[in-house]
């Protein structure tokens, strides 16, 4: 980063059904909470920029920016940032270029999902919008179908047990209890997880992220100081659909983003004391880990059959917090920088993908 | 398989199947349908609306040509799916939009697992090509100069024993025919329809495993369907499969050296030479469009040079 951006300001909803909030009184909420614990006043925010997926599936609403924006007395200007699950990341990313630019210099991000308020099926449909639409879809595959196939390719190419795959959404679990944000607060026992109704083979219900309502904002600010700043922000792609790769254990975009973003930050790996990374399914963790260089490749389940001194999804993960899709990659970062805070370490990270990773964004957080 | 009723479905959830989408993606058609390897497959519990209801089987499948493609699998059994299965490519009805636009789209099947003779039963020397581009001549010479290591195997058949037939047939009567099939006692067997009657071919596998006890190969003339049996019953690799083409370079040209072979050699009315001609069109695209049985086909422009080709194939075989 060229000049140092500062994470002054977050707030998020509860994750979860609301069937009384719209989509407007989600961000509502989420940007009140961040304003309020922002080092500035909403008068200061020159810039909105808001992460959103499923706005015309869901709500039947676009132009989500100006939405927003009318929650601010001022009105400021607007724009809406789209990358399936990545929205989040994406939508960061865009306010710290502006950021550097010197376009802004104080933005407020909103993510925001309103998944509920349809039947699952469209849902899934509308979800499905992240995969290649002519290549994927066509045959019936849903996104847990997409992971499904990905999980039986890793079981068999690793020789991971069904038995040992169930550890890693029982510490989500597990670390969701002490969450009040978390849409799912109660402790399941790793033998649970496989006992759940299938999904896609060989992946069960409890290894599915649920669907979710929820909102998160993050106020971002050249000129408005704070402890926690954004010490590396990255983002890189793939192709749309998994038939186009020449494997699917492994994600390229999440390989090419985190060697840019520990070089950005100027860090190793082995700095970073908090991760919170995108378990939309319990497979995509140990993926990510491997990706990411914490576990080599079919090794990644070691770090959830016992405790590691870097801790990962502290906050419950998408698993038990909820994954409004375009709202996660905020609320990773809320959380990270809430770790951060809490040890008083240097460095936390951030990973969101989209799709099938077909975007991934990392951002990497310092903590003075 | 049963096709199961489609629901009709939204049409929000089916943008796919708006008639543009659905002409983009016949182009896509002629690639997918190649046999495949299931590289992995998972089975979706809730299926999207306009599929049927699950669970429904789909696989990430590598084609032969080494692209990669998502698809439906199908099986005729319920064995057990694993990665690594060979599939087959068939079209089958994908889904109906609202309209009653039917979308066919490529499913691929895993076809009934044979049992595989754990034992490698040996060769069998196989020639295959339409009448009268010379297969009987081209087996006689083999005998000749390899003889020794080869044998023709007799074709058993119910046609009517005929001048000018040579002492490779095996005449019987249809219900002796039917009864060694129903017993398993045939190798491979076809029904080739005539003018005025059905006319059965196949070879008996007691005299195939004859020649195996000899240690020699056996030598078989074939035809497509007899072919494919073969290559069903011992196993495509113990099959030296060869196809022979009459010369010439356009088809016409290789029909029109069929017919003057067909006329000198002077056993068939012109009313049979006719049916021969049709059923060698037929022939001639067999090579093309089930390649795969074939390990060559040779244009049979010069019998010495093909019996010598065959004759060192043998030998080499022999000595392995």
């Amino acid at each position: 980063m060229q000049s140092p951006i500062y994470l002054t300001g977050t707030g998020q909803t509860r994750f979860g059904e609301h069937w009384d909030m719209s989509i407007k009184d989600l961000m509502e909420e989420s940007i009140d909470a961040a304003i309020e614990n922002a080092g500035c006043t909403a008068l200061d925010i020159d810039m909105v920029i808001v992460a959103n997926m499923l706005g015309e599936v869901a709500s039947n609403q676009a132009h989500l920016g100006a939405m927003a924006a009318s929650l601010l007395p001022h009105h400021p200007p607007a724009l809406r940032a789209e990358a399936a699950c990545a929205s989040g990341a994406v939508a960061l990313h865009t306010a710290c270029a502006l950021l550097e630019s010197g376009k802004a210099q104080t933005v407020l991000v909103v993510g925001v999902e309103k998944m509920t308020d349809i039947a699952p099926s469209k849902i899934a449909a509308g979800l499905m919008g992240a995969a290649d639409a002519e290549k994927d879809a066509p045959c019936g595959l849903t996104f847990p179908g997409i992971f499904g196939l990905i999980a039986n390719r890793y079981m068999h190419e690793f020789n991971l047990s069904r038995e040992r795959l169930n550890h890693v959404s029982a510490r989500h679990h597990k670390n969701g209890v002490k969450n009040p944000f978390a849409q799912f607060r109660k402790e399941i026992p790793a033998e649970a997880i496989s006992m759940s109704p299938k999904v896609a083979d060989p992946l069960c219900m409890l290894d599915c992220s649920p669907i979710s309502d929820g909102a998160a904002s993050v106020v971002l600010s050249t000129k408005f100081e704070s402890p926690i700043k954004i010490a590396a922000s990255q983002l890189a792609t793939d192709t749309l659909s998994i038939t186009d790769r020449p494997t699917i254990t492994s994600f390229a975009a999440t390989k090419d983003a985190m060697s840019a973003a520990l070089q950005e930050a100027n860090i190793e790996r082995e700095e970073i004391a908090h991760i919170e990374l995108h378990d939309c399914f319990s497979i995509a963790a140990l993926i990510s880990l491997e990706d990411m260089g914490f576990a080599t490749p079919g090794n990644a389940i070691a770090l959830y059959e016992k405790e590691s001194p870097m801790t990962i999804n502290q906050s419950g993960g998408l698993k038990a917090c909820g994954h409004p899709v375009a709202a996660t990659g905020i609320k990773q970062v809320i959380d990270v920088s809430k770790q951060l805070k809490n040890s008083k370490s240097s460095y936390g990270l951030a990973h969101n993908f989209g799709g099938a990773a077909a975007t991934c964004g990392i951002h990497i957080l310092s903590h003075a | 398989m049963e096709e199961q009723p489609l629901p009709a479905a939204s049409t929000f959830s089916l943008m796919r199947n708006t008639p543009a989408a659905i002409h983009r993606a016949q182009k896509d058609l002629q690639r997918k349908l190649q046999e495949g390897t299931i590289l992995s497959f998972t089975t979706v519990h809730h299926t999207p609306e306009g599929f049927p209801a699950g669970p429904r089987n789909i696989g990430l499948i590598e084609l032969e040509d080494g692209q990669k493609v998502s698809g439906h699998l199908i099986s005729e059994t319920d064995q057990p799916i694993a990665i690594g299965m060979k599939v087959l490519p068939k079209m089958r009805l994908s889904s109906v939009n609202t309209q009653g636009l039917r979308t066919y789209d490529v499913s691929y099947e895993i076809p009934v697992q044979q049992t595989v003779k754990q034992e490698f039963p040996g060769y069998v020397l196989a020639l295959t090509g339409p009448s009268g581009v010379g297969k009987t001549t081209v087996s006689v010479l083999l005998s000749t100069k390899v003889g020794k290591y080869v044998e023709r195997v007799p074709i058993l058949t119910t046609r009517e024993p005929k001048e000018g037939d040579a002492d490779e047939y095996v005449h019987v009567s249809p219900e002796e025919f039917l009864a060694l099939k129903n017993e398993g006692k045939l190798a491979t067997s076809t029904c080739i329809p005539s003018r005025d009657e059905k006319r059965w071919y196949g070879y008996r596998t007691e005299d195939i495993d004859a020649i195996w006890q000899k240690k020699m190969i056996p030598v078989i003339i074939t035809e497509m369907n007899l072919l494919q049996g073969l290559s069903s019953h011992y196993g495509r690799r113990s099959i030296l499969s060869f196809g022979l083409m009459p010369p010439g370079k356009s088809k016409r040209q290789m029909l029109s050296s069929l017919l003057h072979r067909l006329r000198d050699r002077g056993r068939d009315t012109e009313k049979q030479i006719e049916d021969r001609l049709k059923n060698a069109e037929a022939d001639l695209d067999f090579f093309k469009t089930r390649s795969e049985l074939f390990d060559d086909v040779i244009v049979n422009d010069n019998v010495d040079t093909v019996v010598g080709q065959l004759g060192g194939l043998v030998l080499e075989r022999v000595k392995a």
